[in-house]
């Protein structure tokens, strides 16, 4: 998806190009294969009534791609409800407060839904579906909502995602960092993002 | 249509300078039309890069809205200026870096908006370099 709501210009800067600001969800547009778009994933979730799960490993552009649907889903007029998960939430009193906010207009995205607990799930999915509302969160392993998509992280779509950030014909970073990395950490873009960041700290010349 | 052109300056060019000093410059909006103008900011601020959670404050804002463009002609430069504070300094770390910037913001109709920014060293604080095992 390209974003042209904003266009921008820096000077020079010393910014590491791998730094959580240019790589975090959100910041790099979602790569998808050839035959597939953000539009046709939009138009899976509005026929599956605004329900559906991403599942993938860890590290492997669930949240970016969250993050690329949420203004599709507010183009066609959704209010999305967004709750990113961390360290082995199991239930969702912390957002109890949000969720008693939610219409059949809303579409309540849960990032990391694996760490619920059987009941908070199932609780969930209950008053989704009393308010008549949407559902979409990502999980490491399906958990029997409609599949909205299945991440399956490649070579080419790590070294589309760096070529995107650094030149790889004449920077500091190479096509063989990516492969050799992707490999050390077996598929976890995020994680071959990080490991690229130190990289290119030892080896970008130094400051005159 | 032809983009709106949102050219932002510090005064001399500078890219440096020292806590306690004063910070000016001007920006100029061109090829605008009015009635796609919302508003306009215009901030100096710091924020640190790195591979964690960032951080960010402003340390000078204005904001002009859409009613005070009805009565700008846009073209003109407008200036700006701010004592810069003691801290903190620009840094640039392996690990996190400290960076300040001038950032102007032309929001537009329909939510399009403009960014300029234009980076400068608050202070002198050497850079550091990874340190290779």
């Amino acid at each position: 998806m390209s974003d042209d709501s904003a266009s921008s210009s820096r000077s020079q800067s010393p910014s590491n190009p791998f730094s959580s600001r240019n790589v975090r969800p959100g910041a790099i547009p979602f790569l998808f294969a050839a035959d597939e778009s953000l539009a046709q994933l939009a138009g899976r979730l509005q026929t599956a009534r605004w329900w559906g799960e991403i599942v993938g490993p860890h590290g492997s552009g669930k949240s970016a791609l969250l993050a690329s649907l949420t203004p599709q889903l507010a183009a066609a007029g959704r209010r999305s409800l967004h709750i990113s998960l961390h360290d082995g939430q199991r239930n969702l009193r912390a957002f109890a407060d949000d969720l008693s906010t939610i219409d059949r207009q809303s579409v309540v995205i849960v990032d990391g839904y694996e760490q619920l607990s059987w009941l908070s799930r199932w609780r969930l999915k209950r008053l989704c579906r009393q308010k008549d509302c949407g559902l979409l969160v990502t999980s490491h392993t399906p958990v029997g909502l409609p599949r909205l998509y299945t991440m399956q992280p490649t070579l080419e779509t790590a070294v589309r995602i760096v070529a995107g950030l650094v030149d790889l014909q004449r920077g500091p970073i190479q096509r063989a960092d990516v492969e050799r990395l992707l490999a050390l950490r077996a598929g976890n873009l995020r994680e071959v993002l990080f490991d690229l960041y130190d990289l290119y700290e030892e080896r970008r010349a130094p400051r005159a | 249509m032809t983009a709106p052109v949102l050219n932002l300056q510090l005064h001399e060019g500078r890219k440096s300078y020292q806590a306690g000093e004063t910070l000016s410059g001007e920006y100029r909006v061109a090829s605008c039309d009015l009635g796609d103008l919302r508003a306009i900011e215009i901030s100096v601020l710091w924020y640190t890069e790195g591979k964690g959670d960032e951080d960010l404050a402003v340390h000078y804002f204005e904001r002009l809205s859409l009613d005070d463009s009805q009565v700008l002609d846009l073209e003109r430069p407008r200036r700006f200026s701010t004592v810069l504070p003691n801290s903190p300094l620009s840094y640039e770390g392996v690990i996190v870096k400290i960076c300040w910037c001038v950032r102007a913001r032309l929001f537009l109709a329909r939510g399009r908006e403009v960014v300029e920014e234009r980076l400068f060293q608050l202070g002198d604080v050497p850079a550091a370099r990874a340190v290779l095992p």
